[in-house]
């Protein structure tokens, strides 16, 4: 078996692949199990990328001193030591 | 040209072999063959990740809402298309049988396989009358024994003739030539010449197998 001329001779049929057609097929599969199996996925919003856990042990009066701060400049703790960060890099 | 579809609810039946051989086969024929792989085990992306033959070109991780359009566009003068699909009754696994010329449904010479499978000739039998157009199906047997036709293996396909279901012949034989060429990519003719290929069986065997399927195959197509 050779030879791209005898492939030349197979056909494909017209398929008419409409909205409603695709529905039917649907239908038709459904009622025989063969359902939608597509992976869901994960529900709810995406994390943020501020979810690095910082160092916990500070002494208190340090760790109350950043969150006054950091409420008085109406941004997170973790923002403000993102900006405390910033400033000593560029030094 | 023709849409080809793979279809089988059950895993491990043969689907991707399939594909594989018709694939390599059609191409050395001189045909453009698209190949679509909608498996997530993605073994055809696999074979093609070792070398595509001449000819093939892969589409990978195919899937529900895309499988039409992508059948449609594949689909072009001196081009045939071929489709396999998960082992898994979905709802991309009847779209694209709508979509089919074609409808090959492998299964191994056991009542199980057969169970499984007759869920998928049923389902074209239903896209039949629901799209009001016929859709060409056939049962290909596979991993037969080269020796001999098991009990078994006549019981069934006097069973499947006897409901009008088209069987091809030959059946695809169990030779490890059809394994290996998934770790080897290319062609069953590539792997035949090549003597760094090693194949625990006798390779020229599945290739005059491989092309008899072809040729089978290409009938149920004019």
């Amino acid at each position: 078996m050779s030879g791209s001329n005898r492939l030349a001779g197979l056909k494909a049929r017209p398929k008419d692949t409409t909205v409603e057609e695709v529905r039917r097929v649907d239908e038709v599969g459904e009622a025989r199990g063969f359902v939608d199996r597509t992976p869901r996925k994960k529900p709810g919003r995406k994390p943020s990328p501020r979810t690095h856990q910082l160092h916990p042990k500070v002494f208190p009066r340090v760790g109350e001193a950043i969150a006054a701060e950091a409420e008085r400049l109406g941004i997170t703790q973790g923002q403000l030591i993102e900006l405390l960060w910033e400033h000593y890099t560029s030094e | 040209m023709p849409v080809i579809v793979m279809a089988s609810p059950k895993g491990g039946v043969g689907k991707s072999t399939c594909a594989v051989l018709l694939a390599s086969e059609f191409a050395r024929m001189g045909a453009q063959v698209t190949v679509l792989d909608c498996d997530p085990n993605r073994s055809l992306t696999r074979w093609a990740s070792h070398g595509l033959p001449k000819g093939v070109t892969l589409y990978s991780d195919v899937g529900r809402s895309e499988i039409v359009p992508t059948i449609r566009s594949a689909d072009g003068d001196g081009k045939i298309v071929i489709v396999d699909l998960e082992g898994v009754a979905s709802q991309m696994v009847s779209r694209a049988i709508s979509q089919a010329d074609l409808v090959i449904v492998p299964m191994q010479a056991t009542a199980l396989d057969a169970e499984i499978g007759s869920e998928a000739l049923a389902l074209v039998k239903e896209e039949e009358e629901a799209l009001g157009r016929s859709i060409r199906h056939s049962v290909i047997l596979t991993k037969t024994s080269a020796a001999m036709k098991s009990r078994v293996q006549k019981e069934l396909e006097g069973q499947l003739r006897g409901a009008g279901i088209d069987m091809i012949e030959p059946s695809l034989v169990a030779r490890a030539a059809f394994s290996e060429i998934f770790a080897y990519g290319g062609d069953l003719t590539a792997m035949m010449k090549d003597p760094e290929m090693v194949t625990g069986g006798k390779v020229d065997k599945a290739v005059a197998n491989a092309q008899a399927f072809t040729e089978a195959v290409y009938e149920r197509l004019k």
